[in-house]
């Protein structure tokens, strides 16, 4: 019993990571039609990001949090502005292929600045175990967890609520429509990869907290994947639950049935739900989609 | 208020859409533009309010101008923001949000209290939708989809709006409800409307002058009386005459156009 509460805990710690990448994935999917295969490599980047404002400033994790998004998001906005702006009107194929490419170089200038050793990123957090029940958990852990579940109220009130938000979800609708209404679509467009960039740095931060921070930071957008289609590509809120969701069935298949699996138990569980709901858990055929 | 001098649109830079299409809405004034499905009458709409790109179409020659300056390649945003607003076909509602949710989004180019404002001044030109507010704008009836649609182009606090086929599928009753409020709109806050309709019978009952266009041109305009006297009219557009539909264009519309405007 404590073994399966084990694998839970475990589960639900690296499902919060796939659970805030895909968020990311989704919100610039959500808003622009388009798949960011680089939201892996932003992922890494601003992890790197981080890691060096904790060597020039020595921060603690609140205060790097509040550097480190803006910057992240200004690195968001930059990307948009030069390698997808150029693209509007241009088929989506083309606009991914564009991102691909994009994620190839991040890759590329993040290994130039930062070279290939691995690094730990505390930002000052404590390293001692705490014990909530029977289950010991770090404190990075739970601040992911904790981080997943304030993203999410976040991400919820802001496309409920703000002006902004509401019109993400209005450019998603019905595009034409949002430009007669006089919505700028391509301010939209913009903000929805700065906040995917914020998302990324929440990630990134927290992923190289409880693991390590190395080059192949990026790899976690890909293994995020599973999480991302389970939830519906446009589906914001339900990313973060299928992330979770991901994150148990990868820890439990490991710790029950073997090794191997847990790299391809999500993809296994993907292709067995979109057989049954080809639009993921949360997305919708074509009404509602936050 | 709003003129289009000789619009020639493509789309694909291959399809002629629209030939050499000029009209002119005076302010205050009700304006229609009729003509059969595939005509082009969607196309000048769109000319006109800059989203033709979207569908990868372009105004390759001739202007569209809004109170005597040209718009040229002003963001559809912009020509909002100068008081010009559509309808669009089949309302285009955002469907997933809330009716409340549309018509905020339909005041975007204006601050928030003055979008909370309108919003009451359309659920009093629409009590129906007052009630549906809190509903998913997608599970409306096409009567109530239709109110939403307008209120929600309201909301811009427009001086002209244009409104592609709003007559589109909806039962007789809803119709002249919708028609009604347009012309309360025009007579009492002289919002200057473009109607394009199929519906020649309905859309000359409200209009006073009309234009007719076949296969992307324009081939006959005139004051609405004289558009109802004409005989290709009547047989045509308002199936007052048997026999099977022949296009105006078989006619020779020379003669007939010279008519009109001597
Ligand atoms: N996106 C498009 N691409 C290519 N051709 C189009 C497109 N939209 C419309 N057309 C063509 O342009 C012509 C006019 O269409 P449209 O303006 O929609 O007519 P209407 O609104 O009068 O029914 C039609 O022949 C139609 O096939
Ligand atoms: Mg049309």
């Amino acid at each position: 019993m404590d073994l399966f509460l084990l694998f839970v805990s475990t589960g639900l710690v690296i499902g919060a990571s796939y659970g805030l990448i895909a968020m990311g994935f989704a919100l610039v999917y959500k808003a622009t039609g388009v798949v960011n295969f680089a939201h892996g490599e932003l992922v890494m980047l601003t992890a790197y990001v981080a890691f060096s404002l904790t060597q020039a400033f020595d921060l603690s994790f609140i205060p790097l949090m509040l550097v480190t998004i803006p910057i992240s998001m200004l690195i968001g906005l930059a990307l948009e502005r030069i390698f997808i702006r150029p693209m509007l009107g241009e088929p989506v194929f083309s606009i991914v292929m564009v991102t691909i490419g994009l994620a190839v170089i991040l890759r590329g200038v993040t290994m130039m600045i930062w070279g290939p050793d691995p690094h730990n990123l505390t930002a000052g957090v404590t390293t001692r175990v705490i014990m909530i029940g029977h289950l010991p958990f770090y404190a990075a852990q739970l601040m992911s967890i904790a981080a997943l579940a304030i993203c999410t109220a976040l991400a919820w009130a802001f496309l409920r609520f703000s002006r902004i938000g509401i019109a993400m979800r209005a450019v998603a609708a019905h595009e034409t429509a949002a430009l007669l209404v006089g919505i700028s679509v391509k301010r939209i467009h913009a903000i929805a990869w700065a906040l995917s960039a914020a998302l990324a740095a929440v990630a990134g931060v927290l992923f190289a907290m409880n693991f390590k921070l190395a080059p192949d930071l990026w790899f976690q957008g890909l293994k995020s994947f599973p999480a991302v289609i389970l939830g519906g590509l446009d589906a914001i809120l339900g990313s973060a639950m299928a992330g979770l969701i991901i994150g148990l069935i990868e820890n439990l298949s490991q710790g029950y049935i073997g090794q191997g699996l847990r790299e391809t138990s999500g993809f296994i569980v993907i292709i067995v739900v979109l057989m049954v709901r080809p639009y993921g858990l949360f997305g919708d055929k074509d009404i509602e989609r936050v | 208020m709003l003129e289009l001098r000789n619009v020639q649109v493509l789309y694909d830079r291959a399809i002629e859409a629209v030939r050499d299409v000029s009209l002119s809405v005076p302010e205050g004034q009700m304006i229609a533009l009729l003509g059969s499905n595939g005509a082009g009458k969607s196309t000048i709409l769109k000319a006109i309010s800059g989203v033709l790109y979207q569908e990868d179409g372009e105004i390759v020659s001739g202007s569209v101008v809004l109170d005597g300056a040209p718009l040229g390649s002003r963001s559809p945003a912009d020509i909002v923001r100068r008081g010009l607003i559509q309808v669009p076909e089949g309302r285009a509602l955002f469907a997933p949000l809330t009716v409340e949710e549309n018509l905020l989004m339909g005041g975007f180019t204006r601050n928030r209290a003055e979008a909370r404002d309108d919003i009451e001044r359309v659920y009093a030109l629409f009590p129906r939708v007052k009630e549906r507010r809190h509903q998913i704008a997608g599970y409306l009836s096409g009567g109530e989809q239709q109110m939403v649609a307008i209120g929600r182009a309201l909301m811009a606090r427009p001086r002209m709006i244009m409104l592609d086929e709003p007559s589109l599928g909806l039962a007789p009753q809803i119709v002249d409800a919708i028609f009604d409020a347009i012309v309360d709109l025009n007579r009492s806050a002289g919002l200057t409307v473009l109607l394009v309709e199929q519906n020649a019978q309905l859309a000359l009952d409200v209009t006073s002058y009309g234009y007719i266009i076949e296969n992307g041109r324009i081939v006959l305009d005139g004051p609405v009386e004289a558009l109802r006297a004409n005989n290709d009219v009547q047989e045509f557009y308002l199936g007052m005459a048997g026999g099977e539909r022949r296009s105006m264009r078989d006619v020779k519309h020379y003669k007939r156009r010279k008519r009109w405007l001597s």
